[in-house]
């Protein structure tokens, strides 16, 4: 475990030292900026459009009927629940992209750029390499989803919005198809180019599976994970739902982990 | 217990469309024994890096089998006494050089206790000590090998595996990398060194190899490869009877300010030109064993119609 830790910990140097973490966290910063400003004209819009119409007829009573100030909140709530929406579907897509580009490269650059040689003189398995370069990654990820928390927590209390329900897993689903999607394009990193290979993990999962069918515990499904079609579907995600598709993901990591570790003991790495 | 011993190993590689096959190792046999230094020499493409990674298992054979300390070279434990120097280092450069060799060290599993003693110690060995908190992105060649040769040696390993281990370094360095050599051979380490430059292998190897088109050619001692094996006998105050007595023999006799050079091209020439001194009682001063170069003997193997 330590050696895990060690490789895992060099990963993370790795991409620090490329800045990503920093474009990251601007990315995330540049969103919270964003969907602030497009709530605060959308309320805004509301408002103006409730006060010039029906608002201005209430004035004299100083008060709005009840079925006109529920009509109001569910635009308002609606109008902050796609905001929210957009702001994780823009966010999830970012994440897929580093996560991606992250495990994609994470052995293929190793091996490119000849450092691999190095690390397995030592007396380091290359089981201990992939599983370090897999968390570490893994840590990255990690790190993206808890700003993403940060920024949406933010982004919520600065307007003074409700969160949707769903919303509160989105980070962590968010966090789980990135794994998933990561572990596929490291698997597949090892038989091609990276850039193929995180081409081919991103539209792999499309979600053709149902849970009845058997390829759906094997082959990818991002799907249900996307927090952005469920909070637009107006679907709800209750905890039962969250652990189901946490094991899901689980069961699809470690699967396609066995496959690239199989796949890299026989890799020539030169 | 041999070192290194690679038995009938064989490594194809498929290449193109067409997997067409390339041989860069055929039917390679070979022991290096523990402690000693030995060279392992060919021309480009001749099969010596391909086998170093077979030795580290990074690439596999296509037949055959090689062990590290009779252990299997696919056992990753092994690698505790080993210490490997790529022919191109490619070093982790975002790391500033002390924090290099402490995640190598860490790797290697030297006690966090002892690691900064031990890298302050390769770091002052290799004259790195200026550049120690430098990003090792900055180092030049020279600098990349120098710390590239450090975390080889960080655990101490019983065997140095070195691929072009002085390419990039300098007159001095190279005389550094030398004496550094000869300590670890005092010390009982085995070093494997593929190497171009043959008067360095030539002066610290105990025995070599050469390898051609993925074959072994020759393998030995420099005197037991060098065609060349006359025998110099040089004595003083050489009598008349015995210059007449050995001019009956082919020994080429050279008379310089009272000494004489007797050249024995064979052995058994030697042995009866001594007999005939001892005879005489004419005393031997010293002698000298007349070797091919390790150049001569290198292209005289690869090439056999080359004249040195």
């Amino acid at each position: 475990m330590k050696i895990i830790s060690l490789i895992a910990a060099d990963s993370i140097r790795a991409l620090l030292h490329q800045r990503l973490l920093l474009g990251l966290m601007l990315v995330s910063l540049a969103l919270t900026i964003f969907f602030s400003i497009a709530l605060a004209e959308i309320r805004k819009d509301i408002t103006r459009e409730y006060s010039d119409d029906r608002m201005a007829a209430h004035s004299a009573t100083n008060q709005m009927n009840q079925t006109d100030l529920r009509k109001f909140r569910e635009r308002m709530d609606t109008a902050s629940s796609t905001t929210q929406a957009f702001f994780y579907g823009v966010a999830s897509f970012g994440g897929s992209i580093v996560s991606l580009f992250i495990f994609s490269t994470a052995v293929a650059s190793e091996i490119r750029r000849g450092t691999i040689r190095l690390t397995l003189s030592k007396p380091v398995s290359r089981t201990q390499f992939l599983l370090g370069k897999y968390l570490g990654g893994m840590v990255v990820m990690a790190g993206y989803a808890l700003i993403t928390s940060v920024t949406i927590f933010i982004f919520a209390q600065f307007q003074n919005v409700e969160l949707n329900p769903a919303i509160k897993w989105a980070p962590w689903l968010m966090f789980c198809m990135q794994l998933m999607m990561g572990s596929l394009a490291m698997l597949l990193s090892l038989f091609m180019h990276p850039l193929i290979a995180s081409v081919l993990a991103y539209f792999a999962g499309n979600g053709f599976y149902s849970l009845h069918n058997p390829l759906y515990y094997i082959l990818p499904s991002y799907k249900d994970f996307n927090v952005f079609l469920k909070v637009l579907e107006g679907s709800l995600i209750n905890s039962k739902d969250v652990i189901f598709l946490s094991l899901y993901a689980a069961d699809f990591v470690v699967i396609m982990l066995l496959l690239a570790l199989w796949r890299f003991r026989t890799k020539e790495l030169v | 217990m041999a070192a290194i011993r690679i038995e009938n190993l064989c490594k194809t590689y498929r290449t193109g469309w067409n997997r067409d096959e390339t041989a860069a190792v055929r039917m390679l046999n070979l022991e290096v024994r523990e402690g000693e230094i030995f060279g392992f020499l060919g021309p480009n493409g001749a099969g010596k890096t391909s086998t170093i990674h077979l030795l580290l298992n990074l690439i596999r054979p296509t037949s055959g089998t090689a062990y590290l300390f009779d252990r299997p070279v696919t056992e990753t434990e092994i690698h505790h006494r080993l210490g490997y120097l790529p022919e191109t280092v490619n070093l982790h450069d975002y790391y500033r050089g002390r924090r290099l060799l402490d995640f190598y060290a860490a790797l290697c599993g030297v006690p966090a206790n002892s690691r900064p003693a031990r890298v302050t110690e390769l770091l002052k060995l290799l004259q790195l000590e200026d550049a120690a908190e430098k990003t090792v992105s900055k180092y030049s060649k020279g600098m990349a090998q120098r710390i590239g040769f450090a975390q080889a040696m960080l655990h101490d390993p019983d065997l140095l595996i070195l691929d072009e281990p002085t390419a990039s370094l300098d007159p001095v360095g190279r005389k550094e990398f030398r004496d550094i050599l000869l300590e670890l051979k005092r010390r009982g380490k085995t070093v494997f060194i593929s190497s171009h430059i043959l008067s360095e292998v030539e002066t610290v190897c105990d025995r070599v190899a050469i390898l051609q088109k993925g074959e072994l050619k020759r393998a030995g001692t420099l005197q037991e490869l060098s065609a060349d094996k006359s025998t110099k006998l040089i004595v003083k105050g050489l009598p008349a009877l015995v210059l007449e007595a050995l001019a009956t023999t082919v020994a080429e006799i050279t008379l310089l300010q009272g000494q004489a050079t007797i050249r024995c091209p064979s052995e058994a020439l030697r042995q009866t030109v001594e007999e005939l001194l001892r005879q005489h009682r004419v005393e031997i001063m010293r002698k000298e064993t007349e070797t091919q170069s390790l150049e001569e003997i290198f292209f005289s193997t690869i090439n056999p119609e080359t004249k040195s």
